[in-house]
């Protein structure tokens, strides 16, 4: 076999024909505006370019060949390249379906209407002037079938994002394909300018994907940069620089004043039959009839000094106010374009800044990119490179001393803690008794300001492409994907009311990502006779990953300066830990797409993958892909249908892989832990204080170098294998009406055998013992709805309006008994026919009324009146473990976006929403609106509490123990989370040509500005589970697009 | 042109055909693999041996393996959980309370039976690999078996008290036979295969250790004595103490008349020598759980199992005020003007400790306001360092704490470790041991010299307590009891009472209780008083056949497909 994948790279025949070719160069302009076209594909029979900002190109043609031009959104413009070497025009007018348009389907590229898999084309231009500085983060709602989650963090990072649902228990991440480099690192697509993008495809099904075979279960994201162009020598400038003001007030949540905090702990510690004073008499001086059956409150007040501490009076504090301020994000991209008919150059800058809504944190991002291609001997051989660096610093959301996010403190901090003591300047905290071990959120993130994340990531591939016969193409491609990450926190020493911290540090995280791709194709495109086409592609990839990190620790600094901390300036203790990790893989693949007179289409691909993750017995997998097109409105039969302008009948079936699970996870591993504690191996709170290591003093001393042993850390499975997903698909592609109404329609079934898990397992089995097993099998089905109108235009008043649907629902089919525990789920009542996002918990049936109602109700510990009342579901008169059951899930049962252009005279204008329904959210709010918190604040909701005067509420009796154990996963919380929201509006102004200004556009852009949500959800922002993550902001912006 | 196609397809195909040979080939790197420890050395071997020694001090603040100030102190009448109302670390709430445990309940519960099967493991792990060795090229064989049986043992010792219900096996068992062993075993039976483990231990070990920090022949006797003290008294399938077996008493006389009659061990002439790490692994301790510090490691190899437990507003430490001493117990430390107990009269009425006379070990136990906190006398004990009097009162405990400023004190973020080493077995329990065992044999005589040698140690015990101004907080008076009225019945109640105050917030009193068979009456009578003085008790309710020991994880039994049995009652 290896002989023959080594031959391969031999099979390049080294041959050369040369035939007049001269250059067709021209500008293409909107036939309705007048205003350059960008991003135009112009095909001749072998070749493809793009216009550039001036709408200019330049394409080698031989004089009689057809040229066809084509843009979304755009009638598909053919003429017969007549004088060469002269400058011709094109005007191309709106509406016409985007299948003209020319996508990449693997080291190749095709025809949109050729395409017979699921590939959905994104469309650019909206998002183009995006303030989030990630690209993803724009697609949300865009595009039918890719499921994305997000938050307001400064540095825009991602949840969860999904290519039709969850097919596997683990990473379900989709794989990247930059400029024909995979990577599986979305951070290098989210740092990508839009302006340096030609193209984004969204490959959904196994026949597209199969081609990446590995690792392409998840989907694939393909992304194409541009290269300039032929300017015919003339440098074009084009700038895109935007300012936005983003604010989250409207996303906070309803919390008590210090009085009214009092209030409510004084009606939950009577409830309780508790002192109320012996409580929180630190905090609030209570008067009242100290009648417990009868209890009436006269007055709270706030005691006038925190902890009796006369520096620091009460406050009366908004910590939600007092963590926020408005953001600003100022983002500037620069393009430099030239290229003559061989070669050109692209070159963008960009400048990213957010100041962060949360204080003292912050995000900037300085990228760079240049993209080249040179052609020469007659276009036969093409040399090309890309290369984007991006350098970020941010600093993040801060936690405190005892690991609470300061955006989770913001809510939830008492609010009768003033931020400063009386001198104004000195932080307060809590002291005294009724408060948690919480700090000052302020001072928190005061303190971890200098604290910085710089990525370094680097990402670029250079090429050849040799043509030495007609249609025969061999391409070599080399990419690296590079990222240096450098973490530092600092930890300083600090005293805040009770609580202080006494040994101050600095901590160097610093990791080192280095993944090399090298590819070799080779395809021929044979014109067999005038009806039968072939397009042939073989080809192989070797990847090589390494991961290098290292951290550092130093204690003891004696100067708390930004300037002085640095590591050999600290004098005590160092932790030094480091490792590394990597993986190989080596694939050869190949494809057949057959074209019969444009009417019936076919393509097979298959590829035959190797990872060094998985033993010598099982490292290959095979995952073939096959599928059909049939363009029916081609049909002699169809022509009278004049109302069917296209029509396309798409199937395909296809098995991919999947990979994703530690590099060494297929070893039985054995590790030295020398003092190692769990924090260090997993992070978390009270992991640091759990002790797993395997150093002893057997000698019994109290300090020096101990002896150290190794313990097991993971059971070996040479068994492991390829996960594999088979899918088929069904589509149509459709428009009608002259294209007026366009769309498209799919429906997948997909089947996931071998999925690698690590499930837990008995402790009895002893420590390191758990092992990862091809454990597991999941179905997911689903479908995606494209529909779009463009409207008649009236006068100079044109629209297109364009929906996408889509539905999956996935469902785990087989499990190992002993890997169910892992997931939601009981002994009685498994998670089989249902998906891991499911919810599994209690259901509620209101309150109990009266005592009479708790004593007729099955057994529940905790029950009394105006409690929350849970559902005996298995009717064994008793409210256990064994009673609950499936209460929703957090994945949508359907997603949704309508997008709305349109344009009048010179001012555009594009609404975007998007939204889900059928999902079922953890609501946050209700934690802290409908249940007493002993040590946290509450919200007004509090005060509808159920007493027996007050029964009509949903509210239950305030209580400070939660006997009833009311927190629990239930109904109670999980919701409906369905809504809609106005993601983005945004009005342009074309200026024209002004000035030095070929083009200038202005605009003013809101995003979020108004959303829809269920009743039943209390929180503001259905996207905004728990408070940890930073909100997302309504965003206002200003903007200019402009070209010179 | 032909020069550089040629070139490029030279240099592609090199590249081509490099990558082709080591394609695939990935090695961990930084770690053994299992291949590695097919055949270990004697170095590997004595790696996993110092590792299943780290494994009994590898447990955690929300799964202890050996502080058991929540499940025994807190549990019992010494002390109440504290911290920051009854909501923080709830989990401690529902036991104190008794009624809330749940067997879902993943901190303590779950994670505590997870952290010993950890240690058990790791023993196992190691005794595989020491079998796998000849005598001739390791020598230390037969000490190492014996030391990781030890090692076993005690966690399954641990385990039991715990749980009770358990499952038992070896080192000759298969990961799939392991999933084969049931909890379900008659209490006798399992008692006895945890004591064939010392037994092998005593046999095989020698008496003194070139290493203080291993388990040594006196250890193991120590510990089986102790293990035969709770086996002594049967219990049914309900926790209810049925007889006392007449011959694990005697055994329990002669393995500790064994420790003493070697000499090795002492009284320590201070209480406070076992509750220091400038004076641990004195000749008072049997066996101990090593801790330390600048040692090499991130922040020392400490225990943080008691790291939540310092005062909270007192500015030297600042968190987090658990393990509040209970009134009931202070008032347990009262005595009368004979130096004795207030047996019947103590818990009538709140000690006034201004004016009541007391035993000495109060003020090694307890945090009371202007009283030396810790032996320090420049900064005493105040109630503004309580975090939160209203729900637990004014009162702290101290014994597993260290001063801020001890060499063996770390603030690690708001939580503290300390590397003072961690006793299972001293000689004052083992003394106590053998009182209670002569006493259930009806040799009372024989237990009061034993009992007044710790009371006696206990009123020396004064040397470290005095204040600034050189007068003592509290009065004194402590005396050793008399031949006259020594009876059985008298010296039983004398016994579990110097029990209490020895050993007062260490943790034994809960399964003191349980062992004798009056955890019910005695808590619920306990709580029946407490909650007037702290109302968060007023819903705590002690069942009888059930509260004694824990549930078994629900995750456990999940992962087990149903195979361990609920414990009664739950």
């Amino acid at each position: 076999m290896r002989k023959l994948t080594c031959l391969l790279s031999m099979l390049i025949v080294v041959l050369f024909s040369h035939a007049q070719q001269k250059q067709l160069s021209g500008t293409v302009t909107n036939k309705t505006t007048g205003s350059p076209l960008q991003g135009v594909t112009v095909q001749t029979k072998n070749k493809t370019v793009t216009t550039d900002a001036n709408g200019k190109f330049s394409i080698e043609a031989v004089a009689g060949e057809t040229v066809t031009f084509t843009h979304v959104g755009m009638k598909k413009v053919t003429i017969t390249a007549g004088k060469l070497n002269t400058a011709v025009t094109i005007e191309m007018e709106d509406g016409t379906s985007d299948l003209e348009q020319v996508v990449v389907v693997g080291y190749q590229s095709q025809k949109k209407v050729d395409l017979t898999g699921a590939i959905a084309v994104v469309d650019l231009n909206p998002v183009k002037n995006n303030t989030s500085g990630n690209t993803m983060q724009a697609l949300q709602g865009r595009v039918a079938g890719l499921y994305i989650e997000k938050d307001g963090s400064p540095n825009g990072s991602n949840g969860r994002i999904l290519i039709r649902g969850a097919n596997t228990l683990g990473n379900n991440d989709p794989l990247y394909v930059i400029d024909g480099i995979p990577t599986t690192r979305p951070e290098v697509f989210q740092n990508m300018d839009p302006s340096n993008i030609a193209s984004i495809q969204v490959l959904k099904d196994a026949s597209a994907e199969s081609i990446y075979g590995a690792r392409a279960s998840n989907g694939v994201i393909i992304i194409t940069t541009k290269n300039g162009g032929n300017t015919n020598g003339k440098i074009n400038f084009q700038l895109n620089s935007s300012i936005s003001s983003q604010s989250e007030k409207s996303m906070r949540f309803k919390m008590l004043n210090a009085v009214d905090r009092g209030k409510a702990l004084w009606q939950a510690s009577v409830n309780d039959g508790q002192d109320p004073t012996a409580g929180y008499g630190d905090i609030y001086k209570f008067d009242w009839n100290n009648n417990y059956a009868n209890p009436v409150l006269n007055s709270v007040t706030v005691q006038p000094y925190v902890g009796g501490d006369h520096n620091t009076p009460a406050g009366n504090t908004d910590w939600q106010s007092v963590m926020y301020k408005t953001g600003l994000v100022s983002n500037n991209s620069f393009t430099v374009a030239a290229g003559n008919k061989n070669s050109s150059l692209e070159m963008n800058f960009g400048y990213l800044r957010n100041t962060g809504m949360l204080r003292y944190t912050g995000y900037k991002r300085l990228s760079g990119s240049i993209n080249a291609i040179t052609r020469s001997f007659n276009d036969k051989v093409i040399f090309g490179l890309n290369l984007r660096v991006a350098n970020s610093d941010e600093t993040l959301t801060a936690r405190d001393l005892g690991g609470a996010a300061t955006t989770n403190l913001a809510v939830t901090l008492a609010p009768t803690i003033p931020v400063y003591q009386a001198d104004g300047i000195t932080y307060a905290g809590e002291l005294g008794a009724g408060y948690s071990d919480r700090n000052n959120p302020l001072h928190m993130q005061d303190l971890s300001k200098w604290n910085n994340a710089n990525r370094l990531s680097s990402f670029g591939n250079v090429y050849v492409e040799i043509q030495p016969v007609k249609n025969l193409f061999f391409k070599s491609n080399i990419g690296a994907d590079n990222a240096n990450y450098l973490n530092k926190v600092y930890t300083l020493t600090f005293s805040e009311g009770a609580l202080n911290r006494t040994t101050n540090s600095l901590f160097y995280d610093q990791n080192h990502y280095l993944s090399a791709t090298f590819s070799n194709t080779v395809r021929y495109n044979w014109d067999l006779n005038k009806s039968n086409h072939f397009k042939f592609l073989a080809g192989t990839e070797y990847i090589k990953t390494d991961l290098n990190y290292q951290t550092t620790k130093k204690e003891g600094f004696a100067l708390q300066t930004k300037d002085y901390m640095t590591l050999s300036a600290a004098t005590g203790n160092t932790t030094v830990t480091g490792g590394s990790t990597g993986n190989r893989l080596f694939s050869l693949f190949g494809r057949v797409d057959y074209n019969f007179s444009d009417k019936y289409l076919a393509a097979a691909t298959i590829r035959r993958d190797g990872s060094s993750r998985f033993g010598a017995d099982n490292r290959y997998g095979i995952f073939p892909a096959a599928s059909l097109g049939w363009r029916i409105d081609q049909e002699n039969f169809m022509k009278k249908y004049t109302f069917i302008s296209e029509l396309k009948a798409r199937v395909g079936v296809g098995r991919v892989g999947n990979q994703q699970i530690g590099d060494l996870s297929r070893f039985g591993l054995y590790d030295t832990r020398y003092g190692t504690t769990l924090a260090q191996l997993q992070g978390g709170f009270w992991e640091q204080y759990m002790n797993i290591g395997t150093a002893y003093s057997l000698a019994g001393g109290n300090t020096g170098v101990l002896p150290s042993g190794f313990v097991q850390t993971q059971a070996e499975n040479a068994a492991l294998k390829w996960e594999t997903t088979d899918e088929t698909n069904i589509g149509l592609d459709f428009s009608f009406l002259n294209k007026r109404i366009f769309g498209s329609l799919d429906y997948f079934s997909r089947n996931t055998t071998g999925i690698l898990i690590t499930p837990p397992v008995a402790s009895a089995l002893g420590e390191g013992q758990n092992k990862t097993v091809n454990g597991a099998s999941k179905t997911n089905k689903g479908w995606e709805f494209v529909l779009g109108y463009r409207g008649k235009p009236v006068g100079d008043f044109n629209y297109t309006i364009q929906t996408n649907f889509s539905h999956f629902r996935d469902k785990i089919t087989e499990l190992p008994e002993n890997v169910r525990p892992a997931y939601p789920g009981n002994l009685v009542n498994t998670i089989i026919g249902h998906s891991q996002f499911d919810i599994f918990g209690y259901k509620t049936m209101g309150l109990f009324q009266s005592q009479a109602e708790v004593n007729a109700a099955p057994t529940q510990i905790g029950a009394g009146p105006g409690r929350i009342r849970y559902v005996d579901i298995n009717g064994d008169d008793k409210i256990d473990d064994l009673d609950r059951t499936w209460i929703g899930t957090t994945l949508p049962k359907l997603e949704y976006g309508l997008r709305i252009d349109a344009s009048y005279k010179k001012f555009d204008i594009s609404l975007f929403g998007s939204g889900v329904a059928g999902r079922t959210g953890f609501d946050v709010y209700t934690l802290f609106n409908n249940l007493m918190r002993s040590r946290e604040n509450v919200g007004p909701g509090v005060f509808n509490g159920w007493t027996a005067t007050n029964t009509n509420t949903k509210t239950p009796a305030l209580t400070l123990k939660d006997n009833n154990n009311e927190t629990r996963t239930s109904d109670y919380f999980f919701v409906n989370t369905s809504y809609f929201k106005m993601r983005n509006i945004q009005l342009g102004y074309n200026v024209g040509a002004i000035s030095i200004f070929s083009k200038l556009r202005v605009f003013a852009m809101a995003e979020n500005l108004f959303r829809f949500k269920s009743k039943s959800y209390q929180s503001p922002d259905p996207e905004r589970i728990d408070l940890d993550p930073v909100p997302i902001p309504k965003t206002f912006t200003f903007g200019i697009n402009a070209s010179f | 042109m032909k020069k550089i196609i040629t070139t490029i397809f030279i240099t592609s195909g090199i590249l081509f055909f490099n990558s082709c040979k080591k394609q695939l080939d990935y090695k961990p790197t930084g770690v053994l693999s299992s291949a590695d420890l097919a055949s270990p050395t004697p170095d590997q071997v004595e790696g996993l041996v110092t590792a299943a020694y780290a494994g009994i001090g590898n447990g955690d603040m929300i799964g202890p393996i050996y502080s058991n100030w929540a499940y025994g102190s807190v549990r019992s009448d010494d002390a109440y959980k504290g911290g920051g109302g009854t909501g923080d670390v709830g989990e401690i709430d529902a036991m104190e309370h008794y009624n809330l445990v749940t067997p879902s309940m993943d901190a303590f519960v779950s994670r505590t039976w997870k952290n010993l099967f950890k240690s058990i493991g790791r023993a196992n792990v190691a005794l595989r690999a020491v079998n796998s060795l000849t005598d001739a090229s390791f020598p230390n064989k037969k000490i190492r078996i014996a030391e990781l049986k030890f090692l076993r043992a005690h966690s399954y010792f641990t385990m039991k008290l715990l749980y009770k219900n358990i499952p038992i096996f070896d080192e000759t068992a298969s990961s799939d036979d392991i999933l084969k062993v049931s909890n379900v075993l008659d209490n006798d039976a399992s008692w006895n295969k945890i004591a064939a483990d010392f037994q092998f231990a005593i046999d095989n070990l020698p008496a003194t250790q070139p290493e203080l920090g291993r388990a040594n022949k006196y250890a193991a006797q120590a510990y089986l004595a102790k293990l035969r003290l709770y086996q002594a008294y049967k219990q049914d399938a309900t926790h209810h103490v049925t007889s006392i077996d007449a011959a694990r008493l005697q055994e329990v006389v002669t393995l500790t008349q064994a420790v003493i009659a070697s000499g090795k061990y002492s009284l320590s002439a201070d209480i406070a020598d076992n509750f220091l790490p400038e004076t641990e692994n004195g000749p008072e301790s049997i066996f101990a759980i090593q801790f330390t510090i600048n040692d090499g490691t991130t922040a020392g190899r400490l225990n943080y199992e008691d790291g939540l437990n310092y005062p909270h507003g007192a500015p030297q430490y600042g968190c987090c005020g658990f393990h509040a001493a209970s009134q009931n117990m202070v008032n347990a430390f009262t005595t009368d003007a004979n130096g004795l107990p207030n047996f019947t009269t103590f818990n009538n009425s709140i000690a006034n400790l201004s004016a009541a006379t007391v035993d000495v070990r109060l003020d090694h136990t307890v945090g009371i306001d202007g009283h030396p906190y810790k032996y320090d006398n420049t900064k005493p004990f105040s109630n503004s360092w309580i975090r939160d009097a209203g729900t637990y009162g004014n009162f702290h405990t101290m014994r597993n704490q260290q001063l801020a400023t001890s060499s063996s004190y770390f603030k690690n973020g708001p939580f503290m470790g300390v590397a003072k080493n961690y006793d299972i077995l001293r000689y004052d329990d083992l003394l106590l041991m053998q009182a209670e065992a002569y006493i259930e044999l009806g040799q009372p005589a024989n237990a009061l010299p034993l009992i007044n040698q710790v009371r006696t140690r206990a009123a020396a015990s004064t040397g470290k307590l005095k204040k600034a101004d050189g007068t003592f907080a509290s009065n004194y008076n402590v005396k050793p009891y008399t031949s006259v009225g020594w009876t059985q019945s008298y010296a039983r109640t004398a016994l579990q009472w110097e029990r209490r105050l020895e050993f007062a917030t260490e943790g034994p009193r809960f399964f003191d209780l349980v062992r004798w068979g009056i955890a019910e009456p005695t808590l619920n009578a306990y709580i029946a008083i407490e909650k007037v003085r702290r109302p968060f008790l007023s819903t705590a309710k002690f069942t009888a056949g059930r509260d004694e020991y824990l549930p078994i994880p629900q995750s456990e039994i999940t992962f087990t497909n149903g195979l361990y049995k609920q414990n009664p009652g739950y």
